[in-house]
Parts: structure tokens; sequence; C-alpha cells
């Protein structure tokens, strides 16, 4: 028997608590994207004209920046895992780069919203609307969030908090990040694309 | 030696790039399908798209990869079950 | 007990208990209104008769919830009450303003009442659970401003945890969101759109807070759990709590003549509501398989228990049976609606009032727990009480469903009152279902006066 070969330990990335609370997200945002589908079902013209009427290139670049923030922050855990002790902080530019680029997201967000408020577009102007407002929107807020617990982990890894012997704040941290990230990459198609 | 050393559970940086430019490819093919005539075809290969996106996202930069079965299959089956009640509700549109 | 002042909780859960036997009274009064009409008319009409039922039900929560604060702050802050005197005396003014404004709705017609407490000068009265006159209102402001005034300076004091903070902001906002009843709009509309923020925004909201923090606290005393862990799962549970909770109020919204997109932002966010519920229920049976100490009080680790599952069943489970819209537009205001608050009031609010007072008690009378024997008693009464509230619940579900197809779904519809005679069955045997739970309540109350003392220390398994 070899005993000695070790297999990687099945282990799951962050705090059981952040994870039970990454589950009641994404239920949140699924009985959310099957309500929105559901509901174009029965008003599926309407819904494909108003769609038509979104800023499609602006959705797309959301997404590149909430993927490169993703992208950016995996390479700050791994760069405090694989640093030693208390020299976390070597990876704190990363996280900062993903911070720029969730900033940028607000950015193109923001400008989206001037241009449909101006337009008219209200919760109330149509059914389609109703749910495009409500879901970028409650998206949106999850963006902000997920910008202050990343921000709160920089701070952290800059004051040396995080290294191999303590990544547990930080991977929770970045696994709530990745999940608003993972329901942009439904809700885009979704509700910008597909027809 | 605590287990995180010998179990680098984030992967390398360049697993990471390479992850993150096949994402951003299929954002833009997304993006660029965006363009053509709705209709069944399109509509499944987007949410293919969408789903193959989340599992990257799920495995890669979540870690799941590495992570006890019970999670795997809690994330891929939401992943799912998104995707599949989407394109049932797509196809009571194209035949109401 | 650790600090002297966490005495005068001793007042404040005796008159709760005090309170609890009387709504429980006119709510037996009540089901037997149901099915014979003229029970005790016309000294006791049925609106009177509910009236006290739901305000008794509030007032005597709001004890509780008092007592619990003035018994958990000083342990968690590290130090004595601010003012002990203060307490009291504001236990006196809510005890004798509620016992005043319970014999006006009695013994004086409302309209009397309403015109002699200046109801003429602001109005505020005759709505459902906001029925006190002006002055008791008033009452209940001045007497909640001292009680948080007292908690916060306490706290100011010494040291602050997490759970007191959560519990304080609880009561913060269960204060502020009172404002409400004061406004009452002219618009039919906007009046039940605040009128929610009072009712919907205390129990599917702040009170949530209250019963996080109230739970947390038994939890760390009998389990020995780290602080840490039972925080964690503290933050969780209150940031879903508030999520689901405040967006959902949207689900009294439907057909009240608020904007159409109530119904998808309620439908969707209410449905959610029982995930903070479900997470408690995890929490507390997480906590009580890690314990580290058998703690000789069983009987409050039961209650601790038995509150994660009924208010996850009541308020989570019957919740959710009737909240997404297109259900509720045949489910409103029936007897499912009864069904739910009861099971979920009981399950959520009264469970874990009772947990406290399991807890502290003995605690407050000077010994760590109770004999085995009383311990035993008040076991019975948990069960006693819990399974005849899951039946009053049953029934009143099967009346409710019952209800809706007669007088709703049917296509050749009853009106309500031949409805309400023929789900009178029904009503039979959520009344003796009441009377086992009124049995519980004395069992209960019995579990108090055996002999508390002697091998108490050395219960356990």
């Amino acid at each position: 028997m070899h005993a000695t070969t070790t297999l990687p330990q099945r282990r799951l990335a962050g705090d059981l608590a952040i994870w039970f609370f990454i589950l009641a997200e994404l239920l949140a945002f699924g009985v959310f994207f099957a309500a929105y589908a559901f509901a174009r079902a029965r008003h599926a013209a309407e819904f494909d004209v108003a769609q038509q009427a979104l800023n499609r290139d602006a959705g797309a670049l959301n997404t590149l920046l909430l993927l490169s923030a993703s992208a950016l922050v995996v390479r700050a855990v791994q760069g405090a895992q694989a640093g030693q002790a208390g020299q976390g902080r070597r990876a704190a530019p990363w996280l900062l780069g993903a911070i720029v680029c969730g900033l940028g997201f607000v950015g193109v967000k923001l400008g989206e919203y001037a241009g449909a408020f101006a337009a008219g577009v209200s919760l109330s102007s149509s059914v389609f609307h109703m749910f495009y407002l409500s879901l970028t929107f409650f998206h949106f807020m999850h963006v902000l969030l997920g910008l202050v617990i990343l921000a709160v982990l920089w701070a952290g890894l800059l004051a040396g908090r995080y290294g191999p012997d303590n990544l547990n704040g930080l991977e929770s941290g970045a696994a709530y990040w990745h999940m608003v990230d993972l329901v942009w990459l439904i809700l885009f198609p979704l509700v910008y694309v597909i027809h | 030696m605590s287990s995180t050393e010998l179990n680098p559970t984030h992967g390398s940086p360049g697993r990471t790039l390479a992850v993150w430019f096949g994402l951003c490819v299929a954002t833009v093919t997304t993006w660029r399908l965006g363009e053509q005539a709705g209709g069944a075809v399109l509509t499944a290969l987007l949410l293919g798209i969408a789903l193959v996106k989340g599992r990257l996202v799920a495995y890669e930069f979540m870690a799941l990869r590495h992570a006890p079965l019970l999670w795997r299959a809690l994330l891929s089956g939401w992943l799912c079950v998104v995707c599949l009640l989407i394109g049932l509700a797509y196809w009571k549109g194209l035949n109401p | 007990m650790q600090y002297k002042s966490q005495a005068v909780a001793k007042p404040y859960f005796i008159a709760a208990i005090g309170l609890f036997v009387g709504q429980i009274v006119f709510g037996l009064i009540m089901g037997l209104q149901y099915v014979i009409g003229d029970f005790l008319f016309p000294a006791l009409p049925f609106n009177v008769a509910r009236m006290v039922h739901t305000n008794l039900l509030i007032v005597w929560l709001l004890f509780g919830f008092m007592g619990a604060a003035y018994y958990m702050v000083p342990e968690e802050s590290e130090t004595e009450l601010f003012s002990p005197k203060l307490a009291l005396a504001m236990f006196w003014i809510f005890l004798v303003a509620g016992a005043l404004t319970i014999v006006g709705y009695l013994f004086v017609p409302y309209a009397t009442l309403a015109q002699m407490t200046g109801n003429d000068i602001l109005a505020t009265m005759g709505r459902e659970f906001l029925e006190q006159p002006l002055i008791t209102k008033v009452g209940i402001v001045v007497v909640a401003l001292a009680f948080l005034f007292n908690i916060s300076m306490t706290m100011l004091r010494g040291r602050k945890t997490a759970i007191s903070m959560v519990l304080l902001l609880g009561l913060w906002g269960l204060a502020i969101f009172f404002l409400f009843s004061f406004y009452n709009p002219h618009n039919l509309v906007k009046d039940k759109y605040y009128w929610w923020w009072v009712v919907h925004l205390w129990v599917e909201g702040v009170w949530e807070l209250i019963l996080g923090a109230l739970l947390a606290f038994v939890l760390i005393k009998v389990t020995g759990v780290d602080r840490e862990v039972i925080e964690k799962w503290l933050y969780v549970i209150i940031t879903l709590t508030l999520v689901t909770g405040i967006i959902g109020t949207g689900h009294h919204y439907y057909w009240i003549g608020a904007p159409e997109y109530w119904q998808w932002w309620g439908s969707v966010f209410s449905a959610l509501e029982p995930i903070p519920f479900f997470a408690m229920t995890v929490f507390a049976f997480n906590m009580v398989n890690r314990r580290r100490r058998e703690h000789p009080n069983r009987a409050a680790t039961l209650w601790a228990l038995g509150t994660g599952v009924m208010s996850f069943l009541g308020a989570g489970v019957w919740g959710f049976l009737h909240t997404l819209a297109p259900v509720n537009y045949y489910t409103h205001g029936s007897q499912i609606t009864a069904a739910h608050g009861h099971m979920a009031f009981y399950g959520a609010y009264v469970m874990v009032v009772l947990t406290i007072i399991s807890y502290a008690m003995p605690i407050l009378r000077g010994r760590a727990a109770n004999s085995n024997k009383a311990q035993v008693l008040e076991m019975w009464s948990f069960w006693l009480m819990t399974i005849a509230m899951v039946f009053i619940t049953l029934f009143l579900t099967a009346a409710g469903i019952l209800q809706v197809w007669l007088q709703r779904v049917s296509t050749t519809p009853l009106g309500f009152m031949a409805t309400q005679e023929q789900v009178s069955l029904f009503y039979w045997m959520r009344e003796w279902a009441g009377v086992a739970f009124f049995i519980g309540l004395v069992v209960y109350i019995a579990s108090f006066f055996v002999n508390g003392e002697g091998e108490g220390q050395a219960a356990t398994r």
C-alpha cells in the first residue's frame, strides 16, 4: 500500500456559511430568471421588440469586465496561497485590478441606466422593462456589495492578514465575487441576447 | 504541513489565463450571435454557451474542481435547472 | 445570574405568561363563536374577542422581548443595566396601560372608546392589529423609547457583541416601524400600503432579527459552541432575512391598488423567505450537535430546537403555500391565512420567548436548571402545545382549502356565510385542538410550581 501518496484532499474554498449564502443567492436569481423566461413566453413579440432597444455592446463589455475581475481575484488568491505566511500583500495589486474592473462595470451600467431613464423606461412601462430594470438592478446591488467585499479583502492583503496559513476570509469573499460573475453570465444572454 | 500547501486548490496562473481567454472568446461569440435572427437553434446554442461558461467559472474560479461532490452537484445542478427552465420557457414561446 | 440587574426580566416574563393565558382564553371563545355564532353575544361580540386575542398576543410578545433584552444585554455587555429603576417603572406603566386598553375594549363600545381617547384629534384607530386608542399608542412609544434608551446606554457602557447589536437593531426597527401606525391617510391604497410597514416589517423583518439574536444567545449558553461560529451564522441569517423580508413586503401589495410589478417582486422575494428560517433550523441543530457541554437545562434546548423547526414550518412552508400571486389570487384572506398566522406566530415568536424564559427563569430563581421533575413537565407542555398547534394549523388549512374551493373556484360559488356552514366540522376540530393547546399551557404553568430545587444541577443525560 502506498500510504504516503497524497491524493489532494477535497475541500470547499471558503467558509461553509458563505457557501450557504451563495446558494440562497443563486436560488433567488434562478427564480427570477425562470419568472422572466415564462413571462416572455406569454409576451414573446413584445419582449423581442423592447429587447432590440437595449445596448448589447454595453452588456458584452460588462461581461468582459466581470470575467476579467474574476480572473484577477483568482490570481490574488493564488498569490496569497503561494506566498509565505504574512506575505499576502504581494497579491494585493491583483485585487486592485479586480476592483478597477468592477468599477468599470458600475460606470458602464450607470451610463446604460441614464440612457434608459432618458428614454422614459420605468418599472411600469412594460413587463419587459419591469424585468430588465429589476433583474439588472438586483444584480447591480450585488456588484456594489461585491466591490465593498473586495475592498475589505484588499485592505486585508495590504495589512498582511492573508497567507497560505489563513485563506478562509479571502476565499470566502472571492467565492462571493465569482457568484456575482456567474449570475451575470446567465443574465446577459437571457435579457440582452436570446430572442 | 497544512493540506493547502500540498493542494494548490486554486490552480496555476497559466490555467487561469487560459480559462479567462476561453470565457472572453465565448462572450464575444454570444455578443456576435445576438445579431442573428432568433430561433430554436440559436437559443439552444446561446444557452449551451452560457452553461459552459457558468461551469467554467464555478469549477475553475470558485475552485469547485477540488470541492466535495455535494457542492459540485449543487452548483452544476443549479446551472442545468436554470438553463433547462429558460429553454423550456422559450420553447413554449415558440409554440404558444 | 451574573448581574444583579438582570432580575428586572422576571416581572416581564411573568406578565408575558399571564397575558398569554388571556390570549388563549379569548382564542377559545372566538373559536367557539365560529361555530356557535351568538355565544356570549351581546356581551362579547366576535370582533371584540378577535381584537383582544390579537392585541394580547402582540403585547405579551413585547413583554417577552423586553424581558429577554433586560436579561441578555447586561450579560452580553458584561455590565449592570443602565437603570433597573427605569426598567421597573416602564414595566408597571406598560402593564397598567395594556390592562386599561383591554378593559376599554371589553366594556366600552369601540366608537365611544375612540371618542374618549382623542381619536378625533389624530385618527389612528379602527385598523386591524393597530386598534389601540391614541393614548395607548403614545404610551407604547414612550415605553419603547425609555426601554431602548436603557438598553442602548447599557450597551454603550460595556462590551459590544454581534448578538446584542443584532438584537438592538431589531428592537430599534420595531420602535421605528411602529411610528407608521400614526400615519393614517384617507386614500385607502396608501392606508393599506403603510399599514403593512408596521405589520409586515415587524413580523417578517425586524422581529426576525430579535428572534435570531435570542436563539443565538441561548444556543451559545446551552451548547458552549464558539461565539465566532454562532455569530457568522447569525450574520448570514439576518442578511437573508432582511433582503427577502423587506422586498417580500410586496406580497401584500398584489390586490390593494399598488403598481403591478409588485406581483413579481412580491412573489419572487417572499417565495425566498423560508430560506432564512431553514438556515435557522440547520443552525440550531448543527450547534446542538457540535455542543461542547451537556447543559443541565434540557428543556431550554428542546424549546430552541422547536423554534427552529416550527418557525420554518409555520412561517416558511405555510407562508410559501399562498405567497405566489397566482395562488394568492384565490387564497387571499381565507382560512389558509389564519392557518399560516397561527403556526408562524407560535413557531417563531411564542416559542422563542418561551425558549428564553425556559433558559433564564431557573437562573433568575437561583439555579442553573429546574429539577428533573419540573423539566419533564415542561417538556410535556412543549409537546402538548406544539402538537395541538400543528393540528390547529392542519384543520384551518383544510377549512381554507374547502373554503377557497366552494367560494371561489367552483363554477357555482357559494356565498361567504354559506361556505362557513360547510366548513364548520373543521372549525369544531380546530376548537378541540385549541382545548388541547390550553391544557398544554396549564401544564406549562404547573411546571413553574412543582419543586424546582434539588437534583436540577445533576440532571444530565
